[in-house]
C-alpha cells in the first residue's frame, strides 16, 4: 500500500482528507511543520506523497518545502499543496519551492482522490524509469569494462604467465592517479577520465597479439634482434587502434592508443617507441607506465622471479628501470601500502572483481566441465573399442546419420582398402565401386525401416576371391545379401568365404525414438550360427 | 431538522457541498456535527482578545479552511473577511474587531442550527 503524510494542523481538516483517502492508501498524519520533518526523517522516501497545508503553527508549509528540498525529499516525493490560501503571492512561493501541486479549499473528494492518484503512479514510473535508466548504464559500463578486459587477456593468455597482469595494471593505474589529483592539479583529470584510463589501461599490451609466441615465452635473455620486436609491441599496438575503420574518435580508442604507444617511453626520454620527453607523453600513459614496471617487477615471469614489494619501489625510486615523473614517484611511495595490500590480494580493485572471477571461470572451463568430461569419457569408450577391435582383428562398423560418417574398425579398413573413416559412404566412389550404389540404397532403407524394439538385422556376406586369367594375381570382391535374397551365384572358379553380417539399428534416446544410424559386425558363417545358438538374438539388443 | 435545512437557515448551498463529498451526505453530516467542537474557533476568540494577531490570524484561517470544505459559506465569508484584515497585522484595530464581531455572530447562529440537527 502507499504511503500518504496528511500534514495540516487542523484535526477537522486531517480527518475529511484522511477519509477520503485511507481506503487506498495507508495514511500518515502530521499537525504541525515540525511532526511532518521529523516524520519525514524517520519514513524518507517509504512515503509516496505529501499533502501540505500552508498556514501551521511551528513550522509552516513553505518551510517544510524548504527542508524537504534540503534533505533532498523533493526529487522522490511529490508534494501536494492543500490550502485555503487564495493570495497569489503565496501560492506561487508555494511552486517555486517546490511544491508539485496546488489544491485550493473547498475540494472535492473526487479531485483529491485522483489528483493522488496520478501525482503517486507518475512519481513510481519515474522513479522505476530512473531505476531502469541507471541499471542500464551500470550494465552497460559493466560489459564494455568486461569485454576490454576478456580482450586484453585474449593477448595475454599467449603469454604462458598468470592473466592477472591486465588487472594488476588496472589497480595500481586507479590507486596512482587517484594519489596524483591529491597532490597537483597540474593534469587534466577528472573522475571520468581516470575511469576511462582506468579501463583502457587493460589494452596497453595489445601489440603483443603480434610478436612470435617464442619470443613472448622465452625464458632466456632476449637476443638484440629478439628485443628489436618484442619492443616494437608498442608501435604495433597503437598502429592497430589507428587503423580501427570504425570509432576512430571515440574518447575510448583515442585514449587506448595514447596508452598503447607510449607506455614504454621515459620521463628523461630513453623509452621508446618515440623517445617523448616528460610531459611529451600523455599523463595516461606515464602512469600507465609506472604500474606496468611495478607489476613486472613483483610479479613472476618466465625469464625472473618476482621481486618483493620493497625491492620494487626501491629499483623504481632509484631509477634502475627507466626514468618516471618526479611527481608519480611520490605517488608510487605515497600510496606503497595500498599498493602493497593489492599486490598481495588482500584488497583487489572492487570494481574489478566479478571480471577478474570471469576471467578466472574462463580460464578454469567451469561452465564447460561437465560435457568436457563427457566427452572425455566418450573418447575413453572409442579408444577401448579400438584397442579390442585392433587385437581381435574383428572387422566391425559404425554409421552415424547425424555426421553422415562411417567408422570402420581397423581390420574391416584394411580388408575393405577403404580409410577408418569415411565421410558420406553413400555417395562416396570407392565404398560405391565396393558394394554397388543400388545395393547401399538397399541397406540404407533396410537400417532406416528397423523398428526399435526389433532394431536387428542379419545379411549374409560373401568375400569372393577370384584369379585374374593369364595371372597369378588374386582380385577380391565383397557382396552382401539378404537371405531372404535366395541363392546367390558366384564364378566358378572363385574362392567364397561367407559370412554373417549382425547389425543394429541405433536409436534417440528421447521419444518418439528417431533413427541416428547402425552398427554392425562381421562373424564367420559358421561361428556365429555356433554362437547364435541356444541364444536369442534379442538379447543383443 | 434536516441537514438540507439546516444548511438553508445558515444561507448556505447544501447541493454543493454535498457534491464535493461525492453525495456522501452522511459524510458531511458527521464532520459538521464535529465541527462545533473543532477548537480553532475558541483559539481565535482567546487569541484575538488577548490582541496575539498571529495566532489569531491562522485561526481565523483555519476556520475559514474548515467552513470552506463544509460550505458553510456565511461563517467562512466572514473567516476570510476577518483572516485578510489579520494578514501581516501587528496590532488589533476597529475595523478588524467589527469583523471579529461578525465571525462571533456568524459561529453562534452556525453553532444554533447545527444543535437542532436530527
Amino acid at each position: 500500500m502507499k504511503k500518504i503524510l496528511i500534514v495540516d494542523d487542523s484535526e477537522m481538516n486531517r480527518s475529511m482528507l484522511s477519509e477520503m483517502l485511507e481506503r487506498e492508501y495507508l495514511v500518515f498524519e502530521a499537525e504541525n511543520g515540525k511532526d511532518a520533518v521529523s516524520m519525514l526523517s524517520r519514513y524518507d522516501t517509504e512515503i509516496d506523497l505529501v499533502l501540505l497545508d500552508i498556514v501551521m503553527p511551528e513550522m509552516d508549509g513553505l518551510d517544510v518545502l524548504k527542508a524537504m528540498k534540503k534533505n533532498g525529499w523533493l526529487t522522490d516525493i511529490p508534494v501536494i499543496m492543500i490550502s485555503s490560501e487564495m493570495n497569489p503571492e503565496v501560492i506561487h512561493q508555494a511552486y517555486e519551492l517546490g511544491a508539485t501541486d496546488f489544491i485550493t479549499r473547498p475540494f472535492d473528494i473526487y479531485v483529491v482522490q485522483r489528483r493522488c492518484r496520478n501525482m503517486i503512479n507518475l512519481y513510481s514510473k519515474q522513479k522505476n524509469l530512473a531505476g531502469m535508466v541507471a541499471d542500464q548504464y551500470f550494465e552497460r559500463e559493466k560489459d564494455s569494462r568486461l569485454m576490454i578486459n576478456i580482450l586484453a587477456h585474449i593477448v595475454e593468455y599467449r603469454n604462458s604467465e598468470c592473466g592477472m597482469h591486465v588487472i594488476y595494471v588496472q589497480n595500481y593505474t586507479d590507486i596512482l592517479l587517484h594519489e596524483l589529483i591529491k597532490i597537483t592539479d597540474k593534469y587534466d583529470l577528472d573522475e571520468t577520465k581516470i575511469s576511462l584510463i582506468i579501463k583502457t589501461a587493460a589494452l596497453h599490451d595489445v601489440g603483443k597479439i603480434c610478436i612470435p609466441e617464442e619470443i613472448l615465452n622465452k625464458p632466456g635473455r632476449l637476443t638484440d634482434e629478439e628485443f628489436k620486436i618484442m619492443k616494437s609491441h608498442s608501435a604495433v599496438g597503437s598502429q592497430m587502434l589507428a587503423d580501427l575503420p570504425f570509432h576512430k574518435d571515440e574518447p575510448l580508442v583515442k585514449m587506448a592508443y595514447d596508452i598503447a604507444r607510449w607506455h614504454h617511453e621515459r620521463w628523461d626520454g630513453r623509452g621508446y617507441p618515440d623517445g617523448l620527453v616528460g610531459d611529451e607523453v600523455p599523463i595516461s600513459a606515464q602512469v600507465v607506465a609506472l604500474a606496468d614496471v611495478y607489476d613486472a617487477l613483483t610479479a613472476e615471469r618466465c625469464y625472473k622471479k618476482a621481486f618483493s614489494h620493497a625491492t620494487a619501489l626501491e629499483m623504481i625510486t632509484k631509477g634502475e628501470c627507466g626514468q618516471f615523473n618526479p611527481l608519480l614517484i611520490t605517488c608510487l611511495n605515497n600510496a606503497a601500502e595500498q599498493i602493497r595490500l593489492v599486490k598481495e590480494g588482500n584488497q583487489g580493485g572492487n570494481m574489478d572483481y566479478d571480471v577478474r572471477e570471469f576471467a578466472r571461470d574462463l580460464l578454469k572451463n567451469e561452465s564447460l566441465y561437465s560435457s568436457d568430461r563427457l566427452l572425455h569419457l566418450l573418447e575413453y569408450e572409442k579408444m577401448k573399442n579400438r584397442f579390442f577391435e585392433g587385437i581381435s582383428g574383428s572387422c566391425s562398423f559404425e554409421y552415424t546419420m547425424n555426421a553422415k560418417m562411417l567408422t570402420l574398425s581397423p581390420t574391416a579398413a584394411k580388408a575393405l582398402g577403404l580409410p577408418e573413416t569415411l565421410m558420406d559412404p553413400v555417395h562416396n566412389e570407392t565404398f560405391i565401386k565396393i558394394f554397388g550404389k543400388e545395393k547401399l540404397h538397399d541397406l540404407n532403407a533396410k537400417f532406416r525401416a528397423l523398428p526399435p524394439d526389433n532394431p536387428i538385422v542379419q545379411f549374409c556376406f560373401y568375400v569372393v576371391e577370384e584369379k585374374k586369367p593369364n595371372s597369378d594375381e588374386v582380385v577380391r570382391t565383397f557382396r552382401i545379401c539378404d537371405p531372404a535374397d535366395g541363392e546367390v551365384k558366384f564364378p566358378e572358379n572363385a574362392q567364397v568365404t561367407e559370412y554373417k553380417l549382425i547389425c543394429r539399428a541405433a536409436f534417440t534416446v528421447a521419444e518418439p525414438q528417431r533413427y541416428t544410424g547402425v552398427i554392425g559386425k562381421l562373424v564367420p558363417a559358421q561361428r556365429e550360427y555356433d554362437i547364435m545358438k541356444g541364444v536369442d538374438i534379442s538379447d543383443f539388443a | 431538522m434536516t441537514l438540507r435545512e439546516c444548511y438553508e437557515s445558515i444561507g448556505s448551498d447544501f447541493s454543493a457541498a454535498v457534491t464535493r463529498m461525492c453525495g456522501r451526505e452522511e459524510m458531511l453530516l458527521k464532520f459538521v456535527k464535529k465541527f462545533t467542537s473543532d477548537p480553532s474557533y475558541s483559539s481565535l476568540v482567546s487569541s484575538f482578545e488577548s490582541g496575539d494577531v498571529a495566532t489569531a490570524f491562522r485561526m481565523a484561517h483555519t476556520l475559514k479552511g474548515v467552513c470552506l470544505n463544509l460550505g458553510l459559506d456565511k461563517l467562512r465569508q466572514s473567516a476570510s473577511d476577518l483572516t485578510e484584515a489579520l494578514r501581516n497585522a501587528q496590532s488589533t484595530s476597529e475595523v478588524q474587531a467589527e469583523l471579529y464581531n461578525k465571525v462571533k455572530q456568524d459561529y453562534e447562529m452556525t453553532e444554533k442550527a447545527i444543535s437542532l440537527l436530527d
